[in-house]
C-alpha cells in the first residue's frame, strides 16, 4: 500500500503519531518499541509518514535535523543487507546501475571503505554518515585535506544544530530469527556510536517476546498503538479511503471496470464498506483484510449500477440518433441543447436509496462467502470476483426474482481430487485412515473374524472414561482422529486392507475358481505389485506420510495417514464401507 | 526506612492520635500545628485519613466551599506548605506525614474539578495577579492561560532534555553515595594514567541503570588533557579478532595514522586482499594491520604520544572469549607499563553488571589485573527517587519565560509529587526496579501527555504511563479478539479444565463445532433470529488459529517436525484462565460468557 495514501488519512492513529513526532523532534529515547497487535502494516505506514514529514523539515520547535532510514526486517534478512539499506537510506544514496550499483561508501575522498563487514564497521559507517551529512548541509568542506575526522561530536556544527539519525525497523520480530546476534548491539546503538541515534522497532509482537536473553538489551520506551477495532468509524473511514487510492490506480488495472471507482460513487462505497464491515467485523479486525475483501467485492457490487447506466446511455443515444434522423434539418441552438441533455444523461449518478437497499440485500450473502473463501485465501481474489459477478440485468429483475448467491465451491481441492482416485487407492486410503486412527491392539476386536461374529465390534464403554492412575489426570480421552494420525507399519496396512477387500470387494471380483480356500483370493490381491505401487504413489502425493526414513532397506516402512476424517468418510461412502463401525473411538 | 514505611502504611493510627487530642497538638513534629489554626475546615482534615471514595470527598468539599470561600485560607496554607517543603528537604522522615497533610488541598485539586473550578474562575477574573505567584496546588489555573502555553512547550522540552541526561541529585546527609566514591576513585585512577603515565586497570561493577557508563563519561570529561579513548563493547565485539580490529580502527581514527607501519614489512604488500577483505588497498585510508600482528598492536599502545583509556563495556562477555587472550594482553600491557620509562599511561576500565566477574578470569589474567573494583549502586531510597523525579520535572527552562511561570510550575510539580497516589505509584515502581531509566520512561510519557487543556502532571497520567512503561500487559488485545479467535481460546480453556494442557487445531475445531451445534439446537428465537452461536468455517478458524500462534497466545509445545500436518501440531495456551475470563466478560457476548462459564 502506498504510504502517502494511507498515512494521510488514518484516523485513530493521531495521538500515537503526534507522540512519536514530538518525541523525535525533541529528545527521543535511544530505543523505542512500537507495538500494534492488530494492524502493524497500517502503523508502519503511519510511522513512515511521521518520520518522513519530520525529515522533510517539518520538525516544529525542535532544533534537530532528522535523517531517517526505514527498513523492513523481512527484506533485510542478512546483516549485510541491513547495514547497506540503513546506510544508503541515511545518506539518501541510491545505488545506480551506471556506477556499478555501489553502496554508499563514505565521503568521496576515501574510496574503498566498506561499512558492511560487521557491526563495528556499521558503527563506523553511521559515524561517517553523520559527518557526511554535517558537511553536506554546511556546504563548507571542513575536512578539505581529505582526512576523515572519525568521531564526530554531536555539537560540532556551527549553528548548534543536532543531527539525529532515526532508524525504523518494521517487522522487527524477524530479527530474532534472521540475525539474533544483531539484536543486542542494535538496542545499544546510541551508546556504541556515541551519536544521537534513535532506533525504533516496530512489531506486532511485544518486545518481551523477542528480546535477547539475560537482560543484555536495555528496556525500550514503549509506545502502544491503541487498538483500531475499538473505534468502528475510524475503521470504516480507513477502508473507505482505499477508494481514492483505487480511483487513481484503476486506470492501469485491466481487471476492474474503469468507471467502478469514479468519484461520484464514493458515498455509495462508504455505505458499501460500512455494510461490509458490519458483516465481517466479527471475523476480521485487520483493516488490510477488509480492504482486500472490499476490493474483491466492489466490482461485482457496482456492476448492476454501471450496467443500468450504460443501458440508459445507449438508450439515450439511440433516441438521439432516431430523433436526428427524423428531424435532420434542425437549428443549431436546438442541437446544442440536445448535446447538453446528452451530456447530462451520460454522467454517472448515484443510484437511488431503493436501489442501494436492493443491492446491499442481494450482496450480503456473497460477502459472507467472500469471508469464507478469500480471508483464508482459498481462492484468488480476481478470480473469485469474476466468478461471483452478478447476472447482467440484476436491477431490472423484480426483488423476488433475484437469483440467489452462487453455491460455494465444493470444499477444498484435496477432497475433490481424492475422489477421482482408482478403487485400489481409495481402499488403501481408508485402510490407512483406520490404521492411523485405531490403536493397534484393538485390531483383533475390530477386524477379527472369529466365532463370535455378532459381538466382535461392540466396544466396552463409550462414555468418557476415568483417567488411568498414571496418565496425569487427563479427564476425558481425546479421540485419536483429533490428536493426529499414528504411524503404522506396512504389514498392518496390508492386513486391514485385506479385511476391507474381503468384506467389500470380494463379491464384485471376477470368478476365479483356482482359489478354493476362503480369503485366498484376497491374499493374492493384496500382494499384487499394483497395491504396493499405489501405496508408494500415495506416499509421494503425501496422502500417506512416510514416518520411517526412506533409505533404510531392512526395516519395514511405516506410514501415517495424510487425509482428514471428512475425506476418509467420503471415500468410505463411495466404497460402501461403514467407516464409523470400524472406528474404535466412535464419533 | 522502617519508620517511614510505618508512617505511610498506617494512616488510621495517626487518626486515632488526632482524635484523642483534637485541639492540643502534642506531637513533637512542628508541622502538625498546621492542623489547628485553620478552624474553618476541620471536617476535611479530620476526614482525610478515612478511606473514603473521592466522590464523597469531593462532595464534602463542594458543600464546604460556598461557606468558606478560598481567597483567605489558601495563601496561608500555602505558606505553610512551602515551609513544610523546606522541612521535608531537611528531614526525610517528615516527608510522608507532610504528604498526608497535603492530601486535603490536593484531593480538591485533583478529584473535585467542578467544585474547584468556581473559585478559580473568580481568581482568573481578578486578573493576572491572582495566579501570578501561586503557592498551593489549588491556586493553579485549571486550564492554562493562552499566554502561558508556549511556556508549557518550553518546559516540556526542558524536561525531556533533562530526562535524557538525568541530573545528579545532591545527597542530603553526610553519607557519601557509592557512586560519588566510585567517581572519586575512578577519576583519581584515570588522572594517574593521564598525568603520571601509570598503567592502571579497574572494574566498575553495578546493577543496570546505576550510572556506570555515565560515571565513566563524566570522569573522562573531567580529565585535564585529552587521552586516546577506545571503547569496546562485549555486545558488539563477539570475539577477540573483532575487538582487536576495532581497537586498530579507533586508534587509527584518533591518532590519524596506521599502526605497525613500514618497519614491520608493509602490510598491504604482504597480505593478499582476498584473504583479508577488510584491508583497504587505498593509501589514503586507514590500513589495518594483518591479523597475525593484531595482538602485537596492543603492546604498541603505551608508546603512543598520548595516554590511552580503554573502556570495555560488558567486561564479563570478554571473559567468555577463547583463552581470554585480549584481556591477557591488555592487562599485561597495563601491568608492565612503568612510570618514567618514557611511555605514556594506559588505563583499562571494565564495566559490567556481573558481580562475580573476577571469578571468570583465568588465573594468569587475574594475576595481571590490579584487583580494583569500584561499585556503583542505584538509588537506595524512595525519597531519592522522588527527588530525582522532582529535579527532572523542574528542569530550568533555558529561554526567558514570563516570570510567573517558574513558581507556577514548581507548585504544580510539588503538588504532583506529594500526592498520595503518586507516592504509591513511585513506591511500587521503586520496589520492582531501581533502574533510573524506568523512571525516565515513565516520566517521559507523563510529560508528553501534557496539553494546554490539562497542563499539570497528575496521578492519573502517572498511573497510565506506569502501566505502559513498567510492565506492559502481555496481551492487551485479548478483549478485542475477533470472534473465531476468542472461540478458539475458550475451547482451549475447556480442554485445560478437562486436563489436557496441550491441544491441536482439530481438537479446538471439534469443540467449537459441538458448542455451535448445541447452542443452535435450542428452538428458541428472539426477534426472528436464533440465539445460537455464529457458525464459522473451518478455514476461517484455521486462519484465526494461525494468527493466535503468531501472536504467541498459543505456543507450540515441540519443535515443528516435517511429518506432522499443521492441524495436528500441539500447542499450549499462554494467557491464563483469568485473563481470558476478563476478556470474555469485557466482550459482553452472552453466548461466549455462557460457554466460558461451563469450563
Amino acid at each position: 500500500m502506498d504510504p502517502s495514501h494511507t498515512a494521510l488519512r488514518t484516523p485513530g492513529f493521531g495521538t500515537s503519531a503526534s507522540l512519536l513526532s514530538t518525541l523525535l523532534a525533541s529528545y527521543p529515547p535511544p530505543f523505542i518499541s512500537i507495538y500494534d497487535p492488530e494492524n502493524p502494516r497500517l502503523t508502519a505506514s503511519v510511522v513512515r509518514n511521521a518520520v518522513t514529514n519530520l525529515q522533510e523539515g517539518g520538525s516544529s520547535g525542535g532544533t534537530a535535523k532528522i535523517h531517517s532510514a526505514i527498513v523492513n526486517a523481512v527484506a533485510c534478512f542478512t546483516p549485510r543487507l541491513f547495514y547497506d539499506s540503513v546506510l544508503n537510506a541515511l545518506a539518501e544514496w541510491e545505488p545506480s546501475w551506471e556506477d556499478g550499483c555501489n553502496n554508499w561508501s563514505g565521503l568521496s575522498t576515501m574510496p574503498g571503505q566498506r561499512f558492511n563487514e560487521n557491526f563495528d564497521a556499521f558503527v563506523h559507517g553511521l559515524q561517517a554518515v553523520k559527518t557526511y551529512l554535517e558537511q553536506a548541509s554546511n556546504e563548507t568542506p571542513k575536512a578539505a585535506s581529505g582526512k576523515w575526522k572519525g568521531k564526530a561530536k554531536a555539537t560540532s556544527t556551527n549553528e548548534g544544530e543536532v543531527y539525529r539519525l532515526v532508524i525504523v525497523i518494521e517487522r522487527a520480530e524477524r530479527l530474532k530469527q534472521s540475525m539474533p546476534e544483531l539484536l543486542v548491539p542494535l538496542t545499544r546503538l546510541a551508546e556504541l556510536t556515541q551519536l544521537d541515534v534513535t532506533i525504533i522497532l516496530l512489531s506486532d509482537l511485544r518486545w518481551e517476546e523477542f528480546r535477547p536473553p539475560l537482560g543484555a538489551a536495555p528496556d525500550p520506551f514503549y509506545i502502544d498503538i491503541p487498538l483500531l477495532s475499538k473505534s468502528v468509524p475510524d475503521t470504516i473511514d480507513i477502508v473507505t479511503s482505499a477508494f481514492d487510492h483505487a480511483a487513481g490506480a484503476s486506470v492501469s488495472s485491466s481487471f476492474t471496470d474503469p468507471e467502478a471507482y469514479s468519484a461520484v460513487l464514493r458515498p455509495l462505497y462508504s455505505q458499501f464498506s460500512a455494510t461490509l464491515f458490519s458483516i465481517c467485523s466479527p471475523f476480521i479486525h485487520n483493516v488490510h483484510e477488509l480492504m482486500y475483501l472490499a476490493a474483491a467485492r466492489w466490482p461485482g457490487f457496482i456492476k448492476p449500477v454501471l450496467d443500468a447506466h450504460r443501458a440508459y446511455v445507449q438508450e439515450m443515444e439511440r433516441l438521439r440518433v432516431d430523433r436526428q434522423s427524423h428531424e435532420a434539418e434542425d437549428s443549431g441552438a436546438e442541437s446544442r441543447d440536445d448535446m447538453q441533455d446528452h451530456y447530462e444523461a451520460g454522467m454517472l449518478y448515484l443510484p437511488s436509496e431503493d436501489t442501494r437497499i436492493r443491492l446491499i440485500r442481494h450482496f450480503t450473502p456473497s460477502i459472507t462467502i467472500a469471508v469464507e473463501n478469500l480471508y483464508p485465501r482459498l481462492a484468488h481474489a480476481a478470480e473469485w470476483s469474476r466468478a461471483n459477478m452478478p447476472p447482467a440485468d440484476l436491477l431490472t429483475l423484480a426483488p423476488g426474482h433475484m437469483p440467489g448467491p452462487s453455491p460455494p465451491s465444493a470444499g477444498p481441492v484435496n477432497a475433490r481430487d481424492v475422489r477421482a482416485f482408482p478403487r485400489t487407492s481409495k481402499f488403501v486410503l481408508v485402510a490407512a485412515f483406520l490404521a492411523s486412527t485405531n490403536p493397534a491392539k484393538t485390531d483383533l476386536r475390530m477386524f477379527g473374524r472369529g466365532a463370535s461374529e455378532r459381538t466382535r465390534r461392540v466396544r466396552r464403554g463409550v462414555s468418557p472414561r476415568k483417567a488411568k492412575a498414571g496418565t496425569g489426570g487427563a479427564g476425558i480421552k481425546i479421540p485419536q482422529r483429533l490428536l493426529g494420525p499414528l504411524p503404522f507399519p506396512l504389514e498392518r496396512l496390508l492386513a486391514i486392507l485385506g479385511v476391507l477387500l474381503e468384506e467389500h470387494d470380494a463379491e464384485v471380483r471376477p470368478q476365479a475358481p483356482e482359489f478354493a480356500i476362503p480369503g485366498e483370493y484376497t491374499d493374492m490381491e493384496i500382494s499384487r505389485v499394483s497395491v504396493h505401487a499405489a501405496i508408494m504413489e500415495l506416499a509421494s502425493m503425501r496422502l500417506l506420510t512416510r514416518a520411517s526414513s526412506a533409505d533404510k532397506v531392512d526395516a519395514t516402512p511405516t506410514f501415517k495417514c495424510g487425509i482428514s476424517y471428512d475425506v476418509a468418510l467420503q471415500l468410505a461412502r463411495d466404497l460402501g464401507i461403514l467407516l464409523n463401525d470400524l472406528l474404535w473411538d466412535s464419533v | 526506612m522502617d519508620e517511614k514505611d510505618e508512617l505511610t502504611l498506617s494512616p488510621p493510627k495517626k487518626r486515632s492520635v488526632r482524635a484523642a487530642t483534637p485541639n492540643s497538638p502534642r506531637v513533637v513534629m512542628e508541622c502538625v500545628e498546621i492542623l489547628t489554626p485553620s478552624k474553618t475546615r476541620p471536617r476535611i482534615i479530620v476526614q482525610h485519613p478515612i478511606p473514603a471514595s473521592p466522590a464523597a470527598r469531593a462532595h464534602t468539599l463542594d458543600s464546604s466551599s460556598p461557606t468558606c470561600p478560598p481567597p483567605k485560607t489558601p495563601p496561608k496554607r500555602g505558606r505553610h506548605l512551602q515551609r513544610k517543603a523546606k522541612i521535608v528537604s531537611d528531614m526525610p522522615q517528615v516527608l510522608v506525614l507532610a504528604e498526608t497533610l497535603q492530601q486535603a488541598p490536593e484531593s480538591e485539586f485533583n478529584c473535585s474539578a467542578p467544585a474547584a473550578r468556581q473559585p478559580k474562575a473568580s481568581l482568573r477574573r481578578k486578573g493576572k495577579t491572582a495566579w501570578k505567584l501561586p503557592t498551593s496546588a489549588e491556586e493553579l489555573p485549571h486550564t492554562l492561560p493562552v499566554e502561558l502555553e508556549p511556556c508549557l512547550q518550553l518546559q516540556k522540552h526542558a524536561i525531556m532534555r533533562s530526562l535524557r541526561d538525568l541530573p545528579d541529585i545532591v545527597a542530603q546527609d553526610d553519607h557519601v553515595s557509592a557512586n560519588a566514591t566510585a567517581y572519586e576513585q575512578l577519576s583519581n585512577l584515570l588522572r594517574g594514567t593521564v598525568l603520571r603515565g601509570e598503567g592502571n586497570s579497574c572494574l566498575l561493577i553495578g546493577p543496570r541503570g546505576s550510572g556506570k557508563s555515565r560515571l565513566v563519561e563524566k570522569a573522562i570529561k573531567s580529565l585535564p588533557e585529552k587521552p586516546i579513548i577506545i571503547r569496546l563493547s562485549g555486545h558488539a565485539q563477539h570475539n577477540d579478532r573483532l575487538a582487536i580490529r576495532e581497537i586498530a580502527w579507533q586508534l587509527a581514527q584518533q591518532t590519524g595514522r596506521s599502526f605497525l607501519p613500514s618497519e614491520s614489512n608493509s602490510p598491504s604488500d604482504v597480505i593478499d586482499p582476498d584473504e583479508n577483505p577488510f584491508l583497504d588497498s587505498s593509501e589514503t585510508t586507514i590500513v589495518l594491520p594483518p591479523p597475525a600482528h593484531l595482538l602485537a598492536l596492543i603492546s604498541v599502545i603505551p608508546t603512543l604520544p598520548r595516554p590511552t583509556i580503554i573502556i570495555l563495556d560488558g567486561f564479563d562477555l570478554f571473559a567468555a572469549h577463547a583463552r581470554q587472550s585480549l584481556l591477557y594482553c591488555l592487562l599485561d600491557t597495563a601491568q608492565s607499563c612503568r612510570v618514567g620509562s618514557g611511555t605514556k599511561g594506559i588505563a583499562i576500565v571494565g564495566v559490567t553488571t556481573r558481580v562475580d566477574t573476577i571469578n571468570l578470569l583465568e588465573k594468569r589474567v587475574k594475576s595481571r589485573f590490579s584487583g580494583r573494583m569500584l561499585r556503583t549502586s542505584c538509588l537506595s531510597e524512595l525519597q531519592q527517587w522522588v527527588e530525582l523525579a522532582r529535579s527532572a520535572l523542574t528542569a530550568p527552562v533555558s529561554e526567558d519565560v514570563p516570570e510567573e511561570w517558574p513558581p507556577l510550575w514548581r507548585v504544580a510539580v510539588d503538588s504532583f509529587l506529594q500526592h498520595e497516589k503518586v507516592i504509591e505509584e513511585f513506591k511500587e515502581s521503586f520496589s520492582l526496579t531501581r533502574d533510573a531509566r524506568t523512571l525516565c520512561r515513565i516520566l517521559t510519557t507523563v510529560v508528553m501527555n501534557l496539553t494546554p487543556a490539562l497542563p499539570y502532571p497528575s496521578a492519573e497520567k502517572l498511573a497510565a504511563s506506569t502501566g505502559i512503561q513498567r510492565c506492559p500487559a502481555r496481551f492487551p488485545f485479548l478483549a478485542s479478539l475477533p470472534y473465531p479467535a476468542i472461540c478458539l481460546c475458550i475451547a482451549a480453556v475447556h480442554y485445560q479444565t478437562s486436563g489436557h494442557n496441550t491441544f491441536t487445531f482439530e481438537m479446538l475445531h471439534e469443540a467449537f463445532r459441538d458448542q455451535v451445534r448445541t447452542s443452535q439446537s435450542a428452538p428458541v428465537q428472539i426477534e426472528g433470529g436464533g440465539i445460537g452461536m455464529m457458525r464459522c468455517s473451518r478455514e476461517v478458524l484455521a486462519g484465526a488459529f494461525e494468527r493466535l500462534a503468531t501472536q504467541r497466545v498459543f505456543t507450540p509445545v515441540a519443535a515443528p517436525s516435517l511429518g506432522t500436518a499443521k492441524e495436528f501440531v500441539f500447542y499450549r495456551l499462554v494467557p491464563d484462565r483469568f485473563e481470558l475470563k476478563r476478556a470474555v466478560e469485557a466482550m459482553g457476548q452472552t453466548n461466549l460468557k455462557k460457554w466460558f462459564s461451563k469450563a
